[in-house]
C-alpha cells in the first residue's frame, strides 16, 4: 500500500492544480491505477508471506525475503556482529518487530521483519548467547 | 610503560591550514566579497572573513593532537565540539602516507590510519606531520616498532628508501607501460568533467565558435566528422597519459619481511600505501575491454581499512599493479597470494540458460533502440544517419552478449572463490573462502525460469560482496553449501 500513496498523491494533485481537468488521459491513468493496484494488492502480500521463512540453528541464521526478486542469505553465526530489534509505528499497534543481523560486510545484513514482538525479542536473545562466546569476524 | 605526551601536528602546518580552509570555505568567502562589493559596506568586513578564516585554519593546529600508548592510537580534534577518537593498534589494518604537492614543499605528509570497522568516522587522519615521523609511525604502527616521543625528530631515513632493510620488490613501474594509458577510460572522464567546466564558459567566447563554424561548413560532414573525432581521440589520448603519469609515476610494491606490501606512487602527489598482508582477502584483475584486447591488466587487493575512490578501484580496493601487460599483472597476483592457481585455473561456465541470458539482456535494449529509432523515422523523417546510430547496438549486441558468456565463470578452490565476469568491464576476483561472512542467493523471476541464481559472497574488504552470476540453480546450492559448511540444514530451503 505504501508504494501506491505516492502515484494516487501524484494524480490527486494533478486533478487539483490542472484546470482543464478531467482530460481523458487523467481517466485512463485512475483506471490503471485502480486496476493495476488491485491486482497488486491481491498478489503480492500473498506472495511474499508464501515466500518469506526464516530460520536460526545454533551454527547458522537464514532468511528467505521477497516475490517476484527474491532472495536467500545466509551468515554463520560466527560471522554475526550485532543484533538489533527494531519497531515502526505501524509494527507498535500490531505488536510486531523486526529482527536484523549484520556482519562486518555491508552486502549481507539479514532481516527477519513483521515477527510476533516476544518471539522477537527472545529470538535476539538466543542470537545474543550465540555469538557472545565467538571472535573472529574476518576484518 | 609510561604515557607518552600528546604532540600536535608539524608546526608547519600552521602555513598549510589556514589555504586548506580557504579552499574549503571558498563560496562563503566569494558571497562575502561580492556582497561586499555590490551594498557598499565598509571593506573591513572583507578583512574580518579573511581573518576568521586564517584563525580557523590556525586553531585546527592547536586542537589537534595525538599520541600513540601501549596499544591505542589517540586523536584529539575539534574547536567547540571536542572529540576524542582511540583505536587499539591491533585494529590498525593499512596505512595511507599522502603528500600533495603543498605538503611536499614543505616536507610533510598526511598520514590516514584505516581499522577495521572502515568507517570514515573512525578513520584516524594526521594532516601533516614532517614526512621522516609520517614513515617511521607508519613503521611503527604495522611493524611494531617503538619510536619514542623524544626520538621523533630524529628518525633515519624512510623505510621505503631502497637497500634499507631488507624489502623485496615486487614491482616497479615500466615506462613502456604508459603506451597502455589512452586505453583506460581515466582520459574520457577527465575530458568529460573539463568539458562539463569549459561549457559554462561558452557563452563568452562565441567568436572563435562561429569561425569553427563556418570552417566546418567549408570543408563538409565527413571532413568534419573526421576532424573532429580524431582532435577527440588525441585529446582523451593525451589527458589518459597524463593522469597515468600523475597516479602512477614511479610506481613500486614491495614486500617487508614484517609482513606488510607496501605501495609508493605518483608524481605531484605522492602516495605510499602500507597494507597488512594477512589482510588481504583476495586479489581483483580487472581488463577493461580495450585494455583486454591490448593483452593488458590492472591489479588491486580486496582488502578491509581503504577508502580510495582511484581510477580502477572502489573503496577498500588498492592498486597493485596500474594497467601493464596481462603477464605482469598475473605474476604479482601469483606473488601476493602465494598462489598461483586462482588467476590461472580454467573456470567452470554456466551453461546455456546463462548464455540465452546473456542474449536476451544484450538483444533487448537494442531492439527497443532500433525500433525507436526506426518510428522516429517513419513519422518523423529523421536524417538517416541518426536512425543508423540507432541501428548500431543491434549490430554490437550479439557480439557483446557472446563475449560476455565467454568470460562468465566460476570455481571453487581449496582456498579461494575464483569468480569472473563482464565483457566491457572484465573482472576476475580471487576472494579468500576464510574472509567470507555470508551468502546472499539471488533470484529474480526470469532467473527463477531460467534456472539459474546470483551467488553473492559478502565480505568484510574490498567491495564487500562478489557475485557469481546466473550460476546454475544446482551449482549455486552446491556453493552455498561448500562456502557455509553451517548451512547443511538448509537444504530444504
Amino acid at each position: 500500500m505504501g508504494s501506491l500513496l505516492p502515484l494516487i498523491a501524484a494524480q490527486a494533485i494533478w486533478w487539483w492544480r490542472d484546470p482543464a481537468s478531467p482530460r481523458p488521459v487523467q481517466w485512463w491513468l485512475v483506471a490503471a491505477t485502480v486496476v493495476l493496484g488491485t491486482a497488486y494488492l491481491a498478489v503480492m502480500p500473498q506472495w511474499r508471506y508464501r515466500v518469506h521463512r526464516w530460520e536460526v540453528t545454533p551454527e547458522a541464521v537464514y532468511t528467505q525475503t521477497g516475490w517476484f526478486n527474491q532472495e536467500r542469505r545466509i551468515a554463520p553465526i560466527v560471522r554475526i556482529q550485532t543484533v538489533d530489534l527494531t519497531r515502526g509505528p505501524v509494527a507498535q499497534v500490531l505488536r510486531l518487530a523486526s529482527v536484523r543481523v549484520t556482519t562486518a560486510s555491508s552486502a549481507g545484513p539479514l532481516a527477519i521483519h513483521g515477527l510476533d514482538h516476544d518471539l522477537a525479542v527472545s529470538l535476539v536473545e538466543q542470537l545474543t548467547e550465540l555469538t557472545v562466546s565467538d571472535l573472529g569476524d574476518a576484518t | 610503560m609510561s604515557d607518552p605526551e600528546f604532540r600536535r601536528l608539524d608546526a608547519r602546518m600552521l602555513l598549510v591550514h589556514p589555504v586548506q580552509e580557504a579552499v574549503r570555505l571558498f563560496p562563503a568567502l566569494l558571497a562575502v566579497f561580492v556582497t561586499g562589493r555590490t551594498s557598499g559596506r565598509s571593506p573591513w568586513w572583507d578583512v574580518a572573513a579573511f581573518i576568521a578564516v586564517v584563525a580557523l585554519g590556525v586553531s585546527r593546529w592547536f586542537t589537534t593532537r595525538y599520541r600513540i600508548t601501549g596499544g591505542q592510537i589517540e586523536l584529539r580534534t575539534g574547536l567547540l565540539n571536542r572529540k576524542l577518537l582511540a583505536t587499539p593498534a591491533d585494529r590498525v589494518r593499512t596505512v595511507d602516507v599522502t603528500a600533495p604537492i603543498w605538503h611536499r614543499l614543505l616536507g610533510l605528509a598526511r598520514v590516514e590510519i584505516g581499522t577495521a570497522s572502515g568507517t570514515p568516522s573512525e578513520r584516524i587522519v594526521l594532516d601533516a606531520l614532517a614526512a621522516p615521523i609520517a614513515h617511521a609511525l607508519r613503521a611503527e604502527l604495522l611493524h611494531g616498532k617503538e619510536i619514542r616521543a623524544s626520538d621523533a625528530g630524529l628518525v633515519g631515513p624512510e623505510p621505503t628508501s631502497v637497500g634499507t632493510g631488507s624489502e623485496s620488490l615486487l614491482l616497479q613501474l615500466d615506462p613502456r607501460w604508459l603506451r597502455y594509458a589512452p586505453l583506460t577510460t581515466s582520459g574520457l572522464l577527465t575530458a568529460l568533467a573539463l568539458w562539463g567546466f569549459a561549457v559554462q564558459f561558452i557563452g563568452a567566447v562565441t567568436g572563435p565558435i562561429e569561425a569553427a563554424f563556418d570552417q566546418f561548413r567549408a570543408w563538409g560532414v565527413w571532413i568534419t566528422v573526421i576532424v573532429l573525432v580524431s582532435a577527440a581521440t588525441v585529446w582523451v589520448a593525451l589527458l589518459a597519459v597524463t593522469a597515468y603519469v600523475l597516479a602512477y609515476w614511479d610506481f613500486r610494491l614491495t614486500r617487508h619481511p614484517g609482513g606488510t606490501l607496501h605501495t609508493s606512487r605518483g608524481l605531484l602527489t605522492t602516495r605510499s600505501t602500507s597494507i597488512e598482508e594477512g589482510r588481504i582477502r583476495g586479489v581483483e584483475l580487472a581488463q577493461p575491454l580495450l585494455l583486454r584486447l591490448a593483452r593488458a591488466a590492472h591489479l588491486s587487493a580486496i582488502t578491509t581499512g581503504l577508502r580510495h575512490a582511484e581510477p580502477g578501484g572502489g573503496a577498500g580496493v588498492a592498486p597493485l599493479v596500474p594497467p601493464a601487460p596481462q603477464q605482469v599483472s598475473i605474476d604479482v597476483g601469483v606473488a601476493v597470494l602465494g598462489d598461483p592457481e586462482p588467476l590461472r585455473v580454467a573456470l567452470v561456465g554456466h551453461g546455456p540458460a546463462a548464455r540465452r541470458r546473456r542474449y536476451v539482456r544484450a538483444l533487448l535494449p537494442a531492439v527497443a533502440l532500433a525500433a525507436i529509432a526506426g518510428f522516429l523515422e517513419w513519422r518523423f523523417d529523421l536524417p538517416l544517419a541518426a536512425t543508423a546510430v540507432g541501428f548500431l547496438l543491434l549490430l554490437t549486441a550479439p557480439f557483446l552478449a557472446a563475449d560476455r558468456y565467454a568470460g562468465l565463470g566460476h570455481t571453487l578452490l581449496e582456498g579461494y572463490l575464483v569468480t569472473q565476469e563482464g565483457s566491457v568491464y572484465r573482472r576476475r576476483v580471487a576472494l579468500q573462502r576464510d574472509g567470507i561472512v555470508g551468502v546472499v542467493v539471488r533470484e529474480s523471476y526470469f532467473q527463477r525460469r531460467a534456472g539459474v541464481a546470483t551467488v553473492v559472497a559478502a565480505t568484510a574488504a574490498g567491495r564487500q560482496g562478489y557475485a557469481v552470476l546466473d550460476a546454475p540453480a544446482p551449482d549455486a546450492d552446491r556453493l552455498v553449501a561448500e562456502l557455509i559448511p553451517q548451512a547443511s540444514d538448509f537444504r530444504d530451503g
